[in-house]
């Protein structure tokens, strides 16, 4: 016979039982997870965290916590070591300008081996070891790494890497060279940096490097169109953005002083709508300009 | 130890299921087994999760400017141009494009921790002095910043461990391991006392 009232009861008995029996589960559960690869994430975040304070331009706090990220990373590798552990640790270190104990991480995290889906850790901790051997007077060698990244890796993050350091270097090669050889260089380069935009329209720090290069040129009129491109699109960092805005100014003062008056004219109106479109003080001055 | 730790959680496990459903002895194995085996597969989920997820770099702005840019950067500024005079006369781009290096992130790109770091250099106009200076106070000011001691925004329930369960979480592997040991003590501590 059914009696309802038991019913209720074991069904209540069951209720709790069940809710017990996952409280149990759930508590073993939280604990599992903090075993074998919360050191990972944790220092991922701190990693990640301090990246977001660089973009910010908030270095004190950036620095605490690559500090921290680098900390958790050298609790935890002893145990429970992996590749991607090692590359945290030597992007961390790398920021925090360790450029020795960068290497020694970024080698250890090639000798643990990427699994597969990891390409994008083994391209960054590439680009990681290539920074160090720049550092350490070795720039040759990285210029080749920074190009083979950029010829061919798939990844948006890694191609604009790559970028940064490859025009930086091949910059500086080719303002050491005689002025035909120079010109020729930077011809090369505003080639490769064209090929980037073409093949990421929207990617603003592309427009930002053509920019830079069209200005080594001595072509303003492209330079400022480029950089113009590269703020409405959008820079990674607050650094990159003020850099940008002062590469505007410096062609609208060149153009200024080699336009004919009919040119700077026309010019001068279409400066004016962009300067009232960012609010900047006034023709030369950003609104985050205080100086 | 590790296989008592697991023992242990299924003791529990039947003691509590024995208070509250004396006659459903049915339910112990699914309900632990499947409760269990969740615990199991969490782990495996989670490390996913935390490979997959992808952390980059910032890339640098691009520090090599051409030397109308430089000159420019000088010029305009008017402490600058009265204190880097001779060099901008003489066309000295070398010791401008040095000095450049250093001043740029801070008179033009006016980088707060810069600033800050360079303050009194900044107000008296000791340009040269912040040049000299440079590399060596902002490699000891990165190294001095301390890490705060609680970053309470972090996910606390990953922090406390217990060591004991922490061991048993390696020990429990696969499906088939838990499903063995829940039916051996299931039938040790059921088939001595109830059956």
């Amino acid at each position: 016979m059914n009696n309802p009232v038991s019913n209720n009861l074991k069904k209540n008995k069951f209720g709790k039982g069940l809710k017990f029996c996952i409280g149990i589960y759930l508590s073993l559960c939280l604990l599992i997870f903090s075993s074998c690869v919360s050191h990972l994430k944790e220092a991922k975040f701190y990693y990640d965290q301090g990246e977001g304070h660089l973009r910010l331009y908030q270095t004190e706090e950036a620095m605490a916590s690559f500090k921290k990220a680098v900390e958790e990373a050298e609790i935890k590798v002893k145990n429970h070591a992996s590749a991607q552990l090692y590359m945290v640790k030597g992007l961390s270190e790398i920021r925090l300008e360790l450029w020795e104990e960068a290497e020694r991480s970024f080698l250890k995290a090639f000798s643990l081996g990427y699994e597969k889906g990891e390409e994008w850790a083994k391209e960054l901790s590439l680009f990681g070891l290539a920074s160090t051997m720049e550092e350490f007077g070795l720039e040759d060698s990285a210029l080749k790494v920074y190009e083979g990244i950029l010829g061919r890796s798939n990844l948006t993050p890694m191609t604009v890497l790559a970028a940064q350091k490859y025009m930086d270097i091949s910059l500086k090669k080719a303002l050491q060279m005689p002025e035909p050889e120079c010109k020729k260089e930077l011809m090369k380069l505003i080639g490769k940096a064209e090929k980037l935009t073409e093949k990421d329209l929207s990617c603003g720090y592309f427009h930002y490097v053509q920019s830079q290069i069209y200005s080594h040129l001595g072509r303003y009129r492209k330079s400022f169109e480029e950089a113009v491109m590269a703020k409405e699109l959008g820079l990674p960092s607050e650094e990159i953005a003020r850099d940008n805005d002062l590469q505007i100014i410096f062609c609208y003062k060149e153009l200024k002083s080699i336009c004919s008056p009919g040119e700077w004219d026309t010019f001068q109106k279409i400066y004016s709508r962009w300067v009232k479109k960012w609010h900047w003080k006034d023709s030369v001055t950003p609104h985050w300009k205080t100086r | 130890m590790k296989t008592s730790g697991l023992d242990k959680i299924i003791e529990n496990g039947i003691k509590v299921l024995l208070e509250i459903f004396p006659d459903e002895k049915y339910l112990y194995f699914p309900l632990l087994y499947s409760a269990i085996i969740w615990a199991v597969k969490r782990p495996k989920e989670w490390k996913k999760q935390v490979f997959s997820w992808q952390v980059w770099v910032n890339p640098d702005r691009l520090q090599t400017k051409p030397d109308a840019f430089i000159l420019e950067f000088f010029k305009n500024d008017s402490s600058l141009a009265r204190e880097y005079e001779q060099e901008i006369k003489g066309n000295d781009l070398k010791t401008l494009r040095e000095a450049f290096l250093r001043l740029y992130p801070l008179v033009g790109l006016e980088d707060p921790f810069l600033s800050g770091l360079f303050f009194e250099e900044l107000e008296s106009k000791d340009f040269r002095r912040i040049v000299k200076t440079f590399d060596e106070r902002v490699r000891k000011a990165k190294k001095d910043i301390s890490v705060p001691e609680n970053q309470t925004y972090f996910i606390e329930s990953l922090k406390t461990l217990d060591d004991e369960v922490l061991s048993l979480s390696t020990q429990i592997i696969s499906e088939s391991k838990v499903r063995k040991a829940i039916a051996r003590i299931l039938k040790k501590q059921i088939g001595k006392k109830y059956e």
